[in-house]
Formats: structure tokens, C-alpha cells, sequence
């Protein structure tokens, strides 16, 4: 086995037993914990998809986030939807977003589709806190947003709703890992190694990343219609720009471009979140100043340090 | 008319950032996230200076410097180590840094409003063409242009505006040349951060001075440089202009759409030319 190989194993090793530890230990502490991981683990390997594979910084995915946790908000509470045909429109509402979004901001390429996600976020934030009011509760938010309701089970006992988390991060994980292995990933890094090239090749690149933006806007929204059900809560706080700067720490702390370092990174994040703010309250400029070293020193993050050195990202020219 | 002085007052502002901003860009590579951050700082740190001397005019001297010298500081000791990565990473890096910067200034001043009083020379609102204008606002008008004609004749005329255009275009040649480019990048890292603390240290007696003023006016100021194109002075006060005054017409006649109408500015530029108004090249960086 090459170090690889050995790195990505041990790598899924230390994943799994997280997910099981829930089920063996007592105490709720975990389980909310866990379940907290393995939404926004969601979340950073969908927006991982735009930025790690494909090579676009989005720094508009809150909105995405907000935009799922809203649907599922509103279908089940104002329109009695189930829940699982809530948590699919959150899906498509979040692609439905992504694909609006990009069509102003896939215009440009580089830093400027960062600065106009950003910018275009940002509006979504301002209309979710102001003129969309009647619909999203505005600045004070929507509290009881419901969890799943089938098969006669009790999904308002966090260890049940927590198994429910686990199969639909399952699913999607096992969903980005097609994904990523398909000829549609491969295209997609194309574009990000030299899009130029990419387009010279004859992929369409412009319909490439506009389709990374949609399915990673998918997982977006299935991402923040089981956190706002998690929470029993949403509101445009969600859609903060600090949400969009989280899940690219998260995934930059985990390694970019990697299926499974973000969901380490992810991980790494909430439990420094969890043990920092109980000592300091300025528990956000620590994990910023540890993000900087990150990057300067880190350049692969943690999965980096399972991998060895990785050949797919010495920075240079993209 | 006094529409006109808030929305001329508004567009020196916001062009003394994207100044800062724009520069930083053509000369490092580097979109400074933190840039609304380190505005932010000058007005903390001109609040310091006033309270301590209780004079607003050593705060505007020494706020800027004192915020120059850390951005030297930030430049040398982290931005210098990934100059040779994607662009991307810098960007990262500078938003680590608006976490670590607004925790210290939290750490430091703590959660409440800040307030710097308008000096006392401009507290009397002078007549004009028939409307009461509060005076500070003309100073603000009026330093702008000063500093804005100052930073064009720096750049232009003088043998250091030459380095850093030389050092811009090519930084190989003009290492060949005999520059020092590492210094001419923790000058210019430094100007910018100079211009931003300034653009705080003006605003300080105009708006309460609290943590969230950094992240609402950067906002502001990459919709400026994107619709003047980045890396464009020029374009940046067209654009600084253009925004400062649909702001200020928009508080005038529909104040609950101002935030709105900006992003309008935006998204009609992206649509139209999508390369920026006054850019000639693509955009891609």
C-alpha cells in the first residue's frame, strides 16, 4: 500500500469511530456534537466540490445554507409538506439559488467571483433580515421548525434524530465520492489544472462550473434544512457572511480538494469551537490566528499530514 | 444640496479604501479582505489618541501611522510567506486575519459604541447656496480631495510612485534593475493600510465607532473596485463617485433600499461589462 492509500484509510478509520461514538457513549453532549459535524461536514464537502475540485472560491455559500434552511422552514411549518419532501425542495431550492448566483458571478473568474459571491451573499443576508420579512421572521428568525416524522419513530429524541443525520450524510458522501471519481470530476479538475486547456479539450467550461455551483448548492441546502431542524430555529444569522468564512476554514483546515479532509476539518473546527469558548471568549480570533498558521504552514491541511505531500495542489498558476 | 456634500463626503471615503484596496492589489497580487478591518482599527485607535490627548488632530496623524506600521508588520511576518501560492491563499489569509483583528479589538476597547467627538473649529454648520451644511462634512470633502490629489502625485510624479509602477508591471525587471521589491511590497501593504486607517480616523466623528463598521464598508468598497476595475485608480474614483451618490440619493428618497440599490449598481455593471466600467483588460485574476 502506498502512503496514500495508508493516509485515506486511516483517514476513514478516525471518521467512522466518530460516527459510532454517539451510539456507544451516554450522555447527549455527543450526540449533539456529532450531529453538528455531520451537517456542516455535509455543507464543507459539497462547497469543497466548488473550491477544492473545481477551483472556485465561493464566498457566497451561506446563502445557499440560509435558502435550505428556509425552505424546509417554511414548506412543513406554513404549507404542512412532509419532511422529506421538504428536505428535497431544500435541496433544490439551494441549486435553484446556486444556479441564479451563478449566473452573475460565473461573468468573472479568480478573486472576483469570491468578491461577488460575497457581494451577492450578502444581499441575500439583507433581504432574509428586511424585506422578506413575512416570510423568514426577519432579524428574530422562525423558532420550531420541525424534525422528521415516519415510520413512527421519535426523531424530537436527539439519538434518533442523529441516526437520521448519519444516513443522509452517508448518502451524500457516498454520492460526492461518485462524483468526484466520475468523468464529470475529472472534467471538473481539468478546469481547475488549466481551464484553458479544459476548454481546448472541448469541455464546456463555463457549463461545468456553473454545474459544480448547483450540486454543491444542493448540498448546501439539505445541509441547512437539517441544521435549522436540529437547531428547532433558523434565522438570517444563518446567511451571515461568518457562515461562508466557517465552512471555507473548515475546509481549508481539513485540506482542500480531498473527499475526506474537510469532515476532519470540520470536526477539528467544532471541537476547538466546543473546548476554546468554555476558556475564552475570544475563542474566534484563536481559531483565526490557528487558520493563519494553517495556511501558511499547512498547506494541505489534515489530510495533507495523513497524505504526505500532495502533487495535486503546488499552488503556482491556475 | 446637502444630498450632494453627504454623497461627495461619502465617495472620498469610500475612495480613500479602494485606493488602499486597488493598490494593494496591483502591486501584491493580494485582495486585502482585511482591509475593512484595518479601517476599522484606525478608528479605534484615533478614539485612543483623542482620549488620551483629547486633540482629534493628533488622532488623524498618528492613528494612520500607528495602523501603517502594523500592516508593515502583517506583511513581513505573513502575507510575505505565500506571495509564491495561488492567489487564493492570500485571500485566506488575510481573512484569518479580520478574525484575529476583531477579537483584539475586542479584547482591547470591548463591545460598546465608541464615540469621537467632531473637532471644535468644525462644529458650526456654514451657510451654502441656501442649506445649513455641517462643516465637518465639507472637511471631510475637502481632505479627501487633498489626500486623493496627494496619492495621484505620489504615484505619477515621484521617483517612489515610479518604483512601485515599475515594481507592479514587472517585478523581475525591476528586481534586475536593482529594486528591492520585497521593501517596495511592505511600503505599498503599508500605504494601503495607511489610507484605510485614514479613511477610519475621518469617519471616526461622523458614525459610532463598533465592531461590525469594518465588514459593512469593505462590502462597499469591492463593489467599487469591481465595477472600476481592480487594480484601476482611475476607475476607483468613477466608481467611488458613482456609488457615494446613488448611496446618498437613495437616503434621501428611499432609505429602505439603499442597501439594495448598491448591489443593483452592481449586478446592472456585471451585466453590461462585465470587465468593470473603466477596465480595458479581461477579467481574470
Amino acid at each position: 500500500m502506498t502512503r496514500r492509500t495508508v493516509g485515506q484509510t486511516l483517514m476513514a478509520i478516525i471518521i467512522a469511530a466518530m460516527i459510532a461514538i454517539p451510539f456507544f457513549l451516554p450522555g447527549e453532549q455527543w450526540v449533539n456534537l456529532v450531529s453538528l459535524i455531520l451537517i456542516w461536514a455535509l455543507f464543507a464537502i459539497g462547497f469543497d466540490l466548488v473550491f477544492g475540485v473545481t477551483g472556485m472560491l465561493s464566498f457566497g455559500h451561506a446563502a445557499l445554507l440560509g435558502s435550505g434552511g428556509y425552505a424546509l422552514t417554511v414548506l412543513t411549518l406554513s404549507y404542512q409538506v412532509g419532511f422529506l419532501p421538504a428536505l428535497l425542495a431544500a435541496a433544490v431550492m439551494g441549486a435553484l439559488l446556486a444556479f441564479c448566483m451563478g449566473l452573475f458571478a460565473l461573468r468573472v473568474s479568480g478573486l472576483f467571483f469570491a468578491l461577488l459571491t460575497l457581494a451577492l451573499a450578502q444581499m441575500m443576508y439583507i433581504l432574509a433580515s428586511n424585506k422578506l420579512r413575512a416570510l423568514t421572521g426577519g432579524v428574530d428568525g422562525i423558532p420550531g421548525v420541525p424534525r422528521p416524522d415516519m415510520f413512527g419513530i421519535n426523531f424530537y429524541d436527539n439519538r434518533n434524530y442523529y441516526a437520521f443525520i448519519v444516513v443522509v450524510f452517508l448518502i451524500g458522501l457516498a454520492v460526492m465520492a461518485l462524483l468526484r471519481a466520475s468523468p464529470f470530476g475529472r472534467a471538473l479538475r481539468a478546469v481547475q489544472a488549466n481551464d484553458t486547456r479544459a476548454s481546448q479539450l472541448g469541455h464546456n467550461v463555463h457549463a461545468l462550473r456553473q454545474s459544480a455551483f448547483v450540486v454543491s448548492g444542493a448540498y448546501a441546502g439539505i445541509s441547512g434544512g437539517l441544521l435549522a431542524s436540529l437547531m428547532f430555529y433558523i434565522s438570517p444569522q444563518m446567511l451571515h457572511w461568518a457562515t461562508s468564512g466557517d465552512v471555507m476554514i473548515m475546509t481549508v483546515l481539513g485540506g482542500k480538494g480531498t473527499l475526506l479532509g474537510p469532515i476532519l476539518g470540520v470536526a477539528v473546527f467544532e471541537l476547538l469551537k466546543e473546548e476554546l469558548s468554555q476558556v475564552t471568549q475570544y475563542w474566534y480570533g484563536i481559531l483565526g490566528l490557528i487558520f493563519i498558521l494553517a495556511t501558511i504552514f499547512l498547506r494541505n491541511g489534515i489530510a495533507g499530514l495523513f497524505h504526505g505531500p500532495d502533487d495535486q495542489d503546488q499552488g503556482g498558476a491556475s | 444640496m446637502s444630498t450632494l456634500i453627504i454623497g461627495l463626503s461619502l465617495s472620498f471615503l469610500l475612495f480613500l479604501l479602494s485606493a488602499g484596496l486597488t493598490l494593494i492589489f496591483g502591486m501584491l497580487g493580494v485582495i486585502n479582505f482585511a482591509h475593512g478591518a484595518l479601517y476599522m482599527l484606525g478608528a479605534y485607535v484615533s478614539y485612543q489618541i483623542v482620549q488620551i490627548t483629547g486633540s482629534f488632530w493628533l488622532g488623524l496623524l498618528f492613528a494612520p501611522l500607528i495602523v501603517a506600521a502594523l500592516g508593515a508588520l502583517i506583511e513581513i511576518v505573513a502575507l510575505k510567506r505565500v506571495y509564491s501560492r495561488d492567489h487564493i491563499f492570500q485571500l485566506l489569509l488575510t481573512f484569518g486575519l479580520i478574525l484575529v483583528i476583531d477579537d483584539a479589538t475586542k479584547l482591547i476597547w470591548g463591545f460598546d459604541y465608541k464615540q469621537v467627538p467632531t473637532p471644535e473649529m468644525l462644529t458650526a454648520p456654514v451657510a451654502l447656496f441656501g442649506s445649513q451644511i455641517p462643516s465637518y462634512r465639507l472637511f471631510v470633502i475637502a481632505f479627501g480631495a487633498l489626500v486623493s490629489l496627494g496619492l495621484f502625485l505620489l504615484l505619477d510624479r515621484s521617483k517612489w510612485g515610479m518604483i512601485i509602477r515599475a515594481a507592479s508591471s514587472d517585478a523581475d525587471m525591476a528586481r534586475t534593475l536593482g529594486i528591492d521589491v520585497n521593501q517596495v511590497r511592505t511600503g505599498v501593504f503599508a500605504l494601503g493600510s495607511f489610507l484605510a486607517a485614514l479613511g477610519g480616523a475621518i469617519t471616526a466623528p461622523l458614525v459610532p465607532i463598533e465592531l461590525g463598521m469594518g465588514f459593512s464598508v469593505i462590502i462597499d468598497c469591492f463593489v467599487v473596485v469591481i465595477i472600476g476595475g481592480l487594480g484601476n485608480i482611475r476607475g476607483a474614483i468613477f466608481a467611488s463617485l458613482l456609488l457615494g451618490m446613488t448611496r446618498a440619493v437613495g437616503f434621501t428618497y428611499a432609505t429602505e433600499w439603499v442597501e439594495l440599490l448598491t448591489f443593483a449598481l452592481l449586478i446592472g455593471t456585471l451585466m453590461f461589462r462585465p470587465e468593470g466600467l473603466f477596465s480595458y483588460k479581461g477579467r481574470s485574476a
